[in-house]
C-alpha cells in the first residue's frame, strides 16, 4: 500500500467516524429523551436501608452516584421535604421487602409503608406493591400513569396534575395560528407563482430572510408591536371602562398566535412554493391552452393539485410552533393558567386570555420546580411528549412531500 | 371541417381569452396584498427595533452591556461551532460518498433532527449533561481529540478498500460509539480532574448542546453544495484513476467551497440567535472574556429574561430592543452574505455543466 493510499485511509476513517459519532449523538438524544420520559412513570422499587447507626429507612432511590444515594422517604408533611442523602458506606443492609406499599396521595405526596401498617390519612390515588409487580404489571402501571399525565388537568401544585391544559393551549394556539398562516402563506406562494421576475425574486428573498431571523426577535416584535401597540390601542377603544387593567394590552392567545404566524410563515410559504413548482408544466399548459386565465388555472387547478404541499407546510409550521418557546415567553405563555382560553362561557373562545404551552411546560418543570427530582422527571415526560408530536408531524410531512414528488414524476419525464 | 360560428361563439363565451374576466381580478389583488404584507413585515422589524435608538429619551444606551452580551454570545457560538462544524461537515462528506439508499436515509434523519425543539436539547444539557460534564471536562476533551486520532491511525494502518466503501458508515457507527463509550468509561475510572470549570453551566456545556442544534443546518447546506458539484467532473477524476476519496477531496470539496463556507456561516447565525439552550444551560450571568469554563449570558437569553419585566419605553426596554436589533442585523447580514456565496456556487455549477 502506498503512503498516499494510507493517508487517504486515515482521512476516510476520520470523516466516517465523526459522521458516525454525529448520528449516534442524534439518535442518542432522541432515544434518551423518550426513555427518560417514559421512565418517569416506571414504578420504582421500594428499598429498606438499615444504616450502621441502627436506623431503618424505607423509600425509593431517586438519584445515586459512586459515593452517595438520595432516598425519598414517606412524605408525611409535604412534598419534597423528606429526601435523605445516604453515604453508601453507612448502609449495613439493603432489602426490598415484598410487603412494602407505595402510595400516591392526591396532593402529590408519596408515602411508603410496610404491609401491616395503616396508611397515612390522605386521599390516595394510587396504591401498589412495586417490589412484587411483574414486568407486565409494571408496564401497565407506567402506561396508566402516562395516560393520567397526558389527560390530567392542572391543579396549581407543581407536582400533581397533567399536561392537558398545556396540550389544549398548544392546540388552540396552533389552530388560531393556522387561521392566519394558511391564507396569507397560500396567497404569498400564489404570488410567487404568478409573478416571475424581479417582484417574485424580491418576495422570495424576503421570505428566506424572515426565516433566518432568530425566533426571540419575533417575540420582541410580538410584545412591542402587538401587545403594547395594538393591544393597548384596542383597550383604549373598546375597554376604556376597565382601564388600567389590561385586556388585550397584556400577553394572550391572540398575540401569541399572531407572533407564531409571523415565525412560521416562511416555513409554510416555502413548502407551498416548492409544491407548486413541482407540479408538471404540462398541467398548467393544458389549462392555459383550454383558454383559462393564469389566475383561474392557479385557483382551480394548481392550488388544489398542490394540497399535499399545503398540508406539508401546515404540519411543518405546527411542529415549529409546538417547539417555539422563546418567543411565547414574551407574549403570554404562563406556568399555570387559571382557565382554558376555550370554555362554555360566551364568546367561548377568549383570545385575550393567557395560556399554557407544552414546550414551555418543559422549560418550567426543569427550571422552576421547587422539587428538582420531580421537576426533572416531569420535564422529561413533557419533553418526550413534545418530541413525539414534533417528530411524527415532521415525518408525516416528509412522506407527504415525497409522495407529491413521486406522483408527478411520471408526467414530468 | 368548418367550425360552425355558433359553436365557436359559445366556446369563446365560456373561456374568454382576450379579456381578463372581471371575476378573476380579486385573485390578483389578494395575492399582491399578501406579498406586500410579507415585505412590510420584513421592513417593520428593523424599523421598530432601530426606532428605539432614534426616539429614546432615557439617556444614552448601555453600550458596554451590549458589548458584553455580544461577547458572551460569541463565546457560546464559537464553542458550538467547534462541535457543529466537524460533525456537520463529516456527515455531509459521508453523505456524498455513501450509497444512494443510505443517502436518503441520512438526509431524512438530519431533517428530522433539525426539527427537534431546542427546549428539549436545553433540557438534556441542563439535566443530564451538566452534572456529568462538571467533573469530566478534561476526559471529554481528551476523548474528543483521541477519537479522530485513533480513527486516522486505524485508517493509516488498514487503508481503505473501494469495495464496501459505500456502506462504511453503517458498520462503523457502532464501532465508534463503543470506542467513545470505552474511552469515557476509562476516563471515569481514572477520575482525572485537570480542568475545573468555574460553574457547572459553562460555555463548553452550551457549546455541546448548541453545536448539536446547529449540526442539521450545517449538514443540509453543505450537502446541497456538494450535490451541486457536476457529477461529470467527479466521474472524470475516477476515470483517470483517482480513488473515490481523492476525487471527493480534490474535486468536489474545492468546487463546493463557497457552499461549505455558507454552511458554516448559517450554522454560526443559528447558534448566535438561539435562545432556549443558552437560557437553560448557560447560567445566565454576564461574564465577558474568552474563558470557556465560565458561564455566560447570551443576547437571546437576555431578551427572554428581561423583556417581560422591562417597563415599556424605559431605559431597559430600549436597551433590550437594541440587543434584539443586534440579533436581527447579525442574522440578516449573515443570511445575505451566505446567499451571495450560494448564488455564486449555483451559477458556477450551471456554467460548467
Amino acid at each position: 500500500m502506498t503512503l498516499r493510499r494510507r493517508l487517504d485511509g486515515g482521512a476516510v476513517w476520520a470523516v466516517t467516524g465523526l459522521a458516525s459519532l454525529c448520528l449516534a449523538a442524534i439518535l442518542g438524544v432522541c432515544g434518551y429523551v423518550l426513555v427518560r420520559g417514559l421512565g418517569a412513570f416506571w414504578p420504582a422499587p421500594v428499598v429498606e436501608l438499615s444504616l450502621r447507626d441502627g436506623s431503618v429507612h424505607l423509600g425509593e432511590v431517586v438519584a445515586w452516584d459512586d459515593g452517595f444515594l438520595v432516598l425519598r422517604e414517606s412524605e408525611t408533611e409535604r412534598v419534597g421535604a423528606h429526601y435523605r442523602r445516604v453515604a453508601r458506606g453507612d448502609i449495613a443492609r439493603e432489602a426490598r421487602p415484598d410487603d412494602a406499599v407505595s402510595l400516591q396521595g392526591a396532593d402529590g405526596r408519596r408515602l411508603f409503608v410496610r404491609g401491616g401498617e395503616d396508611p397515612a390519612p390522605a386521599v390516595v390515588v394510587e396504591s401498589l406493591r412495586p417490589n412484587v409487580l411483574s414486568t407486565l404489571d409494571r408496564v401497565g402501571v407506567t402506561l396508566a400513569r402516562a395516560a393520567r399525565f397526558v389527560t390530567g388537568g392542572a391543579t396549581g401544585s407543581p407536582w400533581v396534575g397533567g399536561m392537558f391544559p398545556a396540550i389544549a393551549g398548544t392546540l388552540l394556539l396552533v389552530m388560531l395560528m393556522a387561521l392566519f398562516v394558511v391564507p396569507l402563506g397560500t396567497a404569498t406562494a400564489a404570488f410567487l407563482h404568478l409573478r416571475k421576475g424581479r417582484a417574485a425574486r424580491l418576495v422570495r428573498g424576503a421570505v428566506a430572510t424572515l426565516a433566518s431571523v432568530p425566533s426571540i426577535v419575533y417575540g420582541v416584535i410580538g410584545l412591542g408591536l402587538f401587545v403594547h401597540g395594538l393591544g393597548r390601542a384596542l383597550d383604549q377603544w373598546f375597554h376604556a371602562a376597565q382601564q388600567p387593567v389590561p385586556v388585550f394590552g397584556s400577553g394572550g392567545l391572540l398575540w401569541a398566535a399572531l407572533t407564531l404566524a409571523l415565525l412560521t410563515l416562511p416555513v409554510f410559504v416555502t413548502s407551498v412554493d416548492q409544491g407548486l413548482s413541482r407540479l408538471p408544466r404540462s398541467l398548467e399548459a393544458g389549462s392555459l391552452a383550454l383558454g383559462a386565465t393564469r389566475e383561474q388555472t392557479l385557483r382551480m387547478l394548481l392550488l388544489p393539485a398542490a394540497w399535499p404541499a399545503m398540508l406539508t407546510g401546515l404540519m411543518l409550521a405546527v411542529a415549529r410552533a409546538c417547539g417555539a418557546v422563546a418567543p411565547l415567553m414574551l407574549v403570554g405563555v404562563v406556568e399555570l393558567a387559571p382557565a382554558l382560553p376555550l370554555d362554555g362561557e360566551f364568546p367561548y373562545l377568549h383570545p385575550s386570555r393567557q395560556f399554557m404551552h407544552l414546550g414551555h411546560a418543559v422549560y418550567d418543570a426543569a427550571m422552576a420546580n421547587p422539587d428538582p427530582f420531580r421537576g426533572v422527571s416531569r420535564a422529561f415526560a413533557a419533553a418526550a411528549l413534545l418530541l413525539a408530536v414534533v417528530l411524527v408531524l415532521n415525518f408525516v410531512a416528509m412522506v407527504l412531500r415525497d409522495r407529491l414528488r413521486e406522483r408527478y414524476r411520471a408526467l414530468d419525464d | 371541417m368548418p367550425v360552425s360560428p355558433r359553436h365557436s361563439g359559445s366556446l369563446a363565451a365560456r373561456f374568454p381569452v382576450a379579456r381578463r374576466p372581471r371575476g378573476d381580478r380579486w385573485v390578483t389583488w389578494v395575492v399582491t396584498a399578501a406579498a406586500v404584507l410579507v415585505l412590510a413585515c420584513l421592513a417593520v422589524i428593523p424599523l421598530f427595533l432601530a426606532g428605539s435608538l432614534l426616539i429614546r429619551d432615557t439617556g444614552a444606551p448601555d453600550w458596554s452591556r451590549l458589548g458584553l452580551l455580544a461577547m458572551d454570545g460569541l463565546r457560546a457560538t464559537v464553542c458550538a461551532m467547534l462541535v457543529a462544524l466537524p460533525l456537520g461537515f463529516a456527515a455531509a462528506g459521508v453523505n456524498g460518498l455513501a450509497a444512494r439508499r443510505l443517502r436518503g436515509v441520512l438526509r431524512g434523519l438530519f431533517e428530522l433532527f433539525g426539527a427537534v425543539p431546542t427546549v428539549v436539547l436545553g433540557l438534556i444539557a441542563v439535566a443530564a449533561l451538566a452534572p456529568w460534564l462538571a467533573r469530566h471536562v478534561a476526559s471529554l476533551l481528551a476523548v474528543q481529540v483521541a477519537i479522530p486520532a485513533v480513527l486516522m491511525a486505524a485508517g493509516f494502518a488498514f487503508g481503505v478498500s473501494e469495495r464496501g466503501a459505500r456502506w462504511r458508515v453503517a458498520w462503523m457507527a457502532p464501532l465508534v460509539v463503543a470506542l467513545a463509550a470505552a474511552g469515557l468509561m476509562l476516563a471515569d475510572r481514572t477520575d482525572v480532574i485537570l480542568i475545573r470549570p468555574g460553574s457547572p453551566w459553562n460555555a463548553i456545556l452550551v457549546g455541546f448542546a448548541l453545536g448539536l442544534a446547529a449540526v442539521p443546518v450545517v449538514f443540509s447546506i453543505a450537502d446541497d453544495a456538494l450535490a451541486q458539484v457536476p457529477g461529470s467532473r467527479v466521474d472524470a477524476a475516477l476515470a483517470l484513476g483517482a480513488t473515490r476519496w481523492q476525487a471527493f477531496a480534490t474535486i468536489a470539496v474545492p468546487a463546493a467551497a463557497p457552499g461549505l463556507a455558507a454552511a458554516a456561516m448559517l450554522g454560526f447565525s443559528r447558534c448566535f440567535g438561539e435562545t432556549m439552550i443558552v437560557l437553560m444551560a448557560s447560567g445566565n450571568t454576564l461574564v465577558g472574556g474568552f474563558d470557556p469554563t465560565r458561564g455566560l449570558r447570551a443576547p437571546g437569553a437576555e431578551l427572554a429574561l428581561g423583556m417581560p419585566d422591562a417597563s415599556v419605553r424605559g431605559a431597559d426596554w430600549h436597551d433590550l430592543l437594541l440587543a434584539a436589533l443586534l440579533l436581527f442585523v447579525v442574522a440578516v447580514a449573515i443570511h445575505l452574505a451566505a446567499d451571495v456565496l450560494r448564488g455564486r456556487l449555483r451559477r458556477r455549477g450551471e456554467a460548467r455543466q
